[in-house]
């Protein structure tokens, strides 16, 4: 057992008397390690003594990068595209509307549905396109003008016609959204893979893009079971509306 | 983007790890209000340019600025070598700076006031901005170094960025052809009133005001001329269709 002199004037580097020898040395530090032991809790210890830090129950704060140059492009043309895109289907029921309901008054109710729906659609995306910002297309006149002849000129050959261009303008509208409902859902799968935060703002893009083209294609039915393939030059028809969409999808984007 | 000599030479200057932030395109895109965007310069930048700023009234939109404003921030002169552009690079950041600052300039408490007066009440604002940083009076010096030929994209761009968050700012939530239309008029408004501006010796710009007043008052009475005859041409053309539809034509 080693003992401390007290040497107040003099202080010197180690206490007199520290040194120990061999045997005392390992004995002292056996028992201070004893000692130090009695503090760890070996795994066969209880429960109630288990640490409980706070980390453990609250969720972590994630992290929420910036939107990347080439996504902030991407829904800047999808949501201008979706905008044009209702622009032209509520302009085509309001041309198709008074011919269609003067001849066929059994179908006005059907027609102010669609047409309820579709002013809903383009409501929505108005408010989204001023929210966040985003310029509307460039030939808004042009399509408002041509999408006013579609539906004066289909509804002038007649119901089936007219319903044989519901047909055609919602398939291609269906595809579209598909497409950007999968793309943004790869977004937000990647996101939660890195472990970022994926929002509220994107969430509710995607469930409102998800419900507009459901309805979409709901017309898509209404304009089949109303005898849309019964158009008499349906397969001319139809094509040259599809593409003429297709062509105008294009245009949107860019300009 | 096409690669002019001056460009190629800018594009090899910058670091191969910051090439891609010159492909960036500056022009606005989707703004999201969750994922915000950083800041448009880096600190370094930020703090040079800043300090340099303060040296405009004494100096003008000059290299000696930028320079005194690198000694100021504890750069060395050398690192005026960050910007190729050199004092319109000065102009830019004013520019910016100020136009991300709007928002925090002027609040609208009161939602009854029109968006028109809302407009003029940004356009003023930013207008007394350039006042109160005392950059007004070497305002002619900037607009010099921003109508040189190279420079001419990025004021312009600037200018429509400003417009438009002008009218953001101002609550209007038009999304047609009128977005077009009101932006552009709104940048050719500010534009004159600037240069106007510059001129104006009179206490508190009241000038200026009631120069605004004037133009802002010109653009409400032609825009209504316009969109009233295009009303007119589309009541007409509706009147023609159901007159023919009420005599049994078949459209």
């Amino acid at each position: 057992m080693a003992f401390v002199l007290p040497r107040a004037a003099v202080v010197p580097s180690l206490p007199l008397k520290a040194r120990l020898t061999p045997l005392a040395f390992q004995l002292q530090a056996r028992s201070r390690n004893v000692s130090a032991r009695r503090t760890i809790i070996s795994s066969a210890a209880s429960p109630a003594t288990e640490p409980e830090p706070e980390r453990l129950h609250k969720p972590q704060p994630s992290r929420r990068k910036p939107l990347s140059a080439e996504q902030k492009k991407y829904l800047d043309k999808a949501l201008r595209v979706n905008q044009a895109g209702e622009l032209a289907a509520t302009l085509i029921y309001t041309a198709q509307m008074p011919p269609i309901n003067k001849a066929y008054p059994h179908l006005r109710p059907l027609m102010k549905h669609m047409y309820d729906q579709e002013a809903g659609h383009f409501k929505k995306f108005n408010e989204l396109l001023a929210k966040h910002r985003i310029r509307p297309t460039a030939m808004y006149p042009l399509w408002q003008a041509a999408a006013t002849f579609l539906g004066w000129s289909t509804a002038a050959m007649g119901r089936e016609a007219a319903m044989a261009c519901t047909e055609a303008v919602e398939t291609e509208i269906g595809e579209h959204y598909n497409g950007q409902v999968r793309e943004l859902l790869t977004w937000m799968t990647d996101m939660e893979n890195r472990g970022e935060e994926v929002g509220e703002e994107l969430r509710l893009l995607i469930e409102d893009i998800r419900r507009i083209r459901d309805e979409e294609l709901e017309h898509l039915d209404h304009a089949v079971q109303n005898d849309a393939k019964e158009a008499n030059p349906y397969e001319l028809l139809t094509g040259v509306i599809r593409t003429g969409c297709r062509g105008a999808i294009w245009v949107s984007e860019k300009v | 983007m096409s690669l002019t000599p001056l460009a190629l030479r800018n594009v090899l200057r910058t670091p191969a790890s910051l090439r891609p932030l010159l492909l960036q395109s500056p022009r606005a895109c989707y703004h999201s209000y969750e994922h915000t965007q950083p800041p448009p310069y880096r600190d370094a930048d930020a703090a040079i340019l800043s300090s340099a700023l303060t040296y405009v009234p004494a100096q003008g939109f000059t290299q000696e600025a930028l320079t005194l404003g690198a000694k100021d921030a504890g750069y060395l002169d050398i690192s005026t070598n960050l910007f190729p552009k050199g004092a319109f690079e000065l102009v830019k950041y004013h520019l910016v700076t100020q136009r991300l600052g709007l928002k925090d300039r002027i609040q609208f408490p009161d939602e009854k006031m029109g968006v028109g007066r809302k407009v003029r009440s940004l356009v003023l604002e930013r207008l007394r901005a350039n006042a109160d940083t005392g950059v007004v009076n070497r305002w002619q010096e900037a607009l010099a170094l921003m109508s040189l030929a190279e420079n001419i994209p990025t004021s312009l761009r600037e200018l429509s960025a400003l417009s438009d968050e002008i009218w953001f700012l101002a609550g209007d939530v038009s999304v047609d052809t009128s977005w077009y239309t009101k932006r552009a008029s709104l940048s050719g408004i500010y534009a004159a009133t600037e240069i106007y501006q510059t001129t104006d010796q009179s206490t508190d710009f009241k000038d200026t005001e009631q120069f605004l007043d004037r133009r802002l008052e010109e653009l409400r009475v032609m825009g209504g001329a316009v969109g009233n005859t295009l009303e007119w041409v589309g009541f007409q053309g509706g009147a023609l269709v159901n007159l023919m539809r009420s005599k049994g034509v078949r459209i």
